[in-house]
């Protein structure tokens, strides 16, 4: 069909186009201004869209059948291959990533000007989206690979942005050495894949998992998840995230809000043919959900940086994710990805055009009143705070609802998670509430006179990605099941759970709901009216325990400060005992013990060489005789 | 007790000839280690080719055959020339220093 | 009988020269011992049928290399005494060392093998005349390139010898 054949090929191209522009920008990094790159870098990105939009539109006009492209065949017995799919999953990730990298480079045309590495940015900027695009649209674990490993590459690249900043770097290479962590599960699990099935191609695998012993699905999903919680910053692996906030803010909202903290649960979705199978893997992933989500809004919820509030709660949204992944919601978990993704870029593109209009402050406590000078981020923001908090019928509503309601549907200890999640998503508003109030709303007298609205270039994407946030949550509604369908060829052989029916499902609506405005009202009171100042506190003894707290909000639990002392205070210290005592003493001393001893006998040797002709005459003699003496010893046979 | 028409054999067999090589061959070695003077210690690398030249007639008469004496001319030959270079070199030797001694020579000490 | 003594006789006297060689005190003591023990040498040579070889070690060793010494001999080093006493450290403990070794091994196979010697090999009965016909008949032939080498190597030595003694100075004034 003629359909088919272009979508063979075309599709590649979103994929391989980012990387030209990025290969080209780098070449003619010194050459070129400003202009030239936004004229390059901008006209790919859209191109690049563009075709995404169409070979998806191609894909579901032919209902979603997968289409795989081989292009080359690498090593034949362990079946390894180099090659792309496009099937609905790959496909929303697909438009997804590359409308988002529009966006964001547009909005990043503004707040990067001036900056000396303007078209280095854009080289690693691209560079990113080619390896992102890599990952989703692998049609194999060793091409996903690949693009998981780049990923991490092009995260450290861009939040070491600034490299003279020492912060910068060092944030740069904790999210390396953290995301390594993981990568090395990941790898472990692609050994056991490799072993096990022997091949690496997703169909194959995929289509045969019923035959595979339960202890190998279950190695493999944990080895894998270790894997998904380096990338997508779960407990007990997350501490990058927040110090990634170094890196400029548009790479904040295109990496770890939308896409490559996505990618372990995008990789989770993928091999939930197999995970499936194995429950103590989804117990994992729901717990650690749990635990994360938990975790992160409790620590945004006295954090004092603009940036950090949206990077915990990105790892709380994360949390969230892996919190359908574990019920088995997997259609509700790309709802989610698909919808934070929309919001947290909103958020933090408005973060950065309040950054850059206030010369760049980031603490939120100096902010306050900025409502009347920016009215369109005000706007903007205030609709991504509403959305994320879960407030009808904006998008977060459809798809935090849609995974509370799959992890009530399980039952039994899936009430408590439940629960908790419900808690979650309470402190989700609540902080959210904080966070847009404390910078737009409340006046805390510092003089903003120099403030104005954000340039052009940074509104019009904030109005773009807000509208989508209203709008982008009908896509999945109880009503109209797109999504699913979309991902029901990708998912034919995965057990998903499904919403419950009826009165179950409206009354969880609400008591989601009622947790978001009871989280958005109590933030009115506390900061928005500043209720806590006309309470006297001390009189219900309830200073302490507030500042308590508040204390261990900021702190993140003083988790970081124990993950310090713990791995990074203990390997300084044994590679240090190993330096002094492993290689100082012993390599050092054995080699310097041969060399010495050397020394000594060859000095012991040199006594005998007098120069005078006696001396070697009886040493001549000494082994005459030797020689002599081993003549007559030895049973020599006359032939 | 040796009875009177007996006729005591005493034959000189080829061990007597290399034992006595052996013994003149020792009888250098020592010599060389001993004696300090260059000359000296000539006579006696002299005194143990002579002992080989000996080995060598013995065992062509072992064997019946006439190699072995050809054998010493070379050894002979050899040894001639040997004197000849080696007295040359004492004499330049001498010229440089008074005496004939050998042990102020260590020129080439490690 | 006439055999053992034609073999003791010349025997005695070659280690009674060789001894003089190494325990004399005048150089030309030692070189007269010298020559005792060559021409004893050459009448052994007789008796064991190598005539050619005894008169040309007559010839060359007796004659030419013996007046050699003596020339040097007279040149340098006639009448000073050499030292008895030994100035290398070590060097009487390091001979004797030597000699004793030397002594217990030709004492272990003398007294191993009952002073019977294992000669591999049986004497041949032939007599072979050291006659010049014969010498000549395998030295032309089979041992012709040795021959030909130590012809060289007389040649080497006279003109290393010139070399080593020729004295530029002197011969440069007087020129």
């Amino acid at each position: 069909m003629y359909l088919e054949v272009k979508l063979e090929l075309i599709f590649l191209l979103p994929i391989f186009l980012p990387f030209l522009s990025a290969f080209f920008l780098f070449l003619n990094k010194k050459l070129f201004n400003e202009l030239i790159t936004n004229f390059f870098t901008l006209n790919s990105a859209l191109l690049s869209f563009a075709i995404a939009a169409y070979s998806f539109t191609a894909l579901a006009l032919d209902k979603f059948k997968p289409v795989n492209v081989e292009l080359f065949q690498w090593i034949s017995n362990p079946d390894i291959t180099i090659g792309f799919t496009l099937d609905g999953l790959s496909g929303i990730m697909l438009i997804l990533v590359t409308g988002l990298s529009f966006v964001i480079q547009l909005f990043s045309t503004s707040y990067m000007e001036k900056d000396e590495n303007y078209c280095n940015y854009f080289v690693y900027f691209n560079f990113f989206v080619f390896s992102m695009l890599l990952l989703v649209m692998s049609s194999n674990f060793l091409v996903m690979f690949f693009g998981w490993e780049l990923v991490g590459l092009s995260s450290y690249l861009l939040i070491s942005f600034w490299s003279k900043k020492p912060a910068a770097a060092k944030a740069g290479n904790k999210a390396f050495v953290i995301n390594r962590v993981g990568d090395f599960g990941f790898l472990i699990g692609l050994m056991i894949i490799l072993d096990t099935f022997n091949t690496f191609d997703f169909y194959k695998i995929l289509q045969n998992t019923s035959g595979i012993a339960e202890s190998t699905i279950t190695a493999i999903s944990l080895f894998l998840l270790l894997g998904a919680f380096g990338k997508s910053a779960q407990f007990p692996l997350f501490s990058w995230l927040p110090d990634a906030m170094e890196g400029p803010t548009p790479a904040s909202a295109l990496i770890h809000a939308a896409t490559m903290v996505t990618a372990g649960v995008f990789m989770l979705v993928r091999i939930s043919p197999i995970l499936q199978h194995s429950k103590i893997a989804s117990l994992l992933i729901i717990i650690f959900g749990l635990i994360t989500a938990l975790l992160a809004a409790f620590s945004a919820i006295n954090q004092f940086d603009i940036k950090k509030v949206l990077a915990y709660s990105t790892i709380s949204q994360l949390g969230f994710m892996f919190i359908a992944i574990g019920a088995g919601a997997y259609v509700a978990a790309i709802f989610h990805l698909v919808t934070h993704a929309f919001f947290k870029a909103l958020l933090f593109l408005g973060a950065g055009a309040v950054i850059h209009s206030m010369h760049h402050e980031q603490d939120i406590r100096k902010m306050g009143g900025l409502r009347k000078k920016m009215p369109i981020t005000a706007s903007m923001m205030g609709i991504g705070t509403l959305a994320i908090s879960g407030i009808p019928p904006l998008a977060g509503f459809w798809s935090k609802d849609e995974i509370l309601a799959s992890v009530f549907v399980n039952g039994g200890i899936y009430y408590f998670f439940w629960a908790l999640s419900l808690g979650a998503a309470f402190l989700t508003a609540f902080y959210m509430g904080r966070h847009w109030l404390l910078i737009f709303e409340k006046d805390n007298g510092f003089e903003h006179s120099d403030v104005a609205e954000a340039p052009k270039a940074m509104t019009r994407p904030l109005l773009l990605l807000g509208v989508f946030s209203i709008f982008i949550g009908f896509i999945n509604t109880p009503f109209f099941h797109g999504l699913e369908k979309v991902l029901h060829v990708t998912l034919e052989n995965v057990e998903v759970t499904h919403l419950p029916k009826g009165i179950t499902l409206v009354v969880l609506a609400v008591l989601s709901i009622g947790a978001g405005f009871t989280g958005l009202i109590i933030a009115f009171l506390l900061f928005g009216m500043e209720l806590h100042k006309r309470i006297d506190l001390k009189k219900f003894k309830l200073e302490s325990p507030i500042n308590l707290i508040k204390n261990l909000s900021t702190n993140v639990l003083y988790l970081n400060k124990f993950g310090n002392l713990f791995f990074v205070s203990g390997m300084k210290n044994l590679s240090r005992k190993v330096a002094v005592v492993v290689d100082g003493m012993l390599i050092d001393g054995s080699v310097n013990f041969v060399s010495t001893t050397f020394n000594k006998s060859s000095k012991i040797t040199s006594t005998t060489q007098t120069g005078l002709v006696r001396n070697y005459v009886v040493y001549f003699g000494l082994f005459l005789l030797l020689l002599i003496a081993l003549f007559i010893f030895t049973p020599l046979v006359p032939t | 007790m040796i009875q009177r028409n007996e006729i005591v054999v005493l034959e000189v067999t080829t061990d007597w000839y290399l034992t006595l090589a052996a013994i003149l061959f020792s009888i250098g070695f020592l010599g060389m280690m001993i004696r300090k003077n260059a000359l000296i210690m000539f006579m006696c690398i002299e005194l143990m080719l002579n002992a080989v030249n000996l080995t060598f007639i013995s065992a062509s008469k072992h064997f019946g055959q006439v190699d072995g004496q050809v054998f010493v001319f070379f050894v002979l030959v050899v040894a001639a020339a040997e004197v000849v270079v080696g007295l040359a070199i004492i004499v330049s030797i001498f010229k440089k220093q008074s005496s004939a001694s050998v042990d102020v020579l260590n020129v080439s000490r490690g | 009988m006439v055999e053992a003594l034609l073999f003791f006789g010349p025997a005695s006297l070659i280690i009674i020269g060789a001894l003089i060689v190494i325990f004399a005190r005048n150089p030309v003591h030692n070189a007269m011992g010298l020559v005792l023990t060559l021409v004893s040498l050459a009448i052994i040579y007789i008796t064991l049928n190598a005539t050619f070889v005894a008169m040309v070690q007559m010839l060359v060793y007796a004659g030419a290399v013996m007046t050699l010494f003596l020339f040097v001999i007279m040149m340098i080093g006639v009448d000073k005494k050499e030292q008895t006493t030994e100035s290398i450290k070590g060097q009487t403990f390091l001979v004797s060392g030597v000699f004793l070794i030397l002594i217990s091994l030709l004492a272990y196979v003398a007294i191993s093998s009952d002073f019977k010697w294992d000669l591999w090999f049986p004497p041949v009965e032939f007599v072979a005349e050291g006659t010049p016909q014969l010498i000549a008949g395998v030295l032309f032939t089979e041992w012709i390139l040795p021959f030909e080498i130590i012809s060289l190597l007389l040649i080497v030595a006279t003109a290393a010898a010139i070399a080593l003694a020729y004295d530029t100075k002197k011969r440069n004034s007087s020129a």
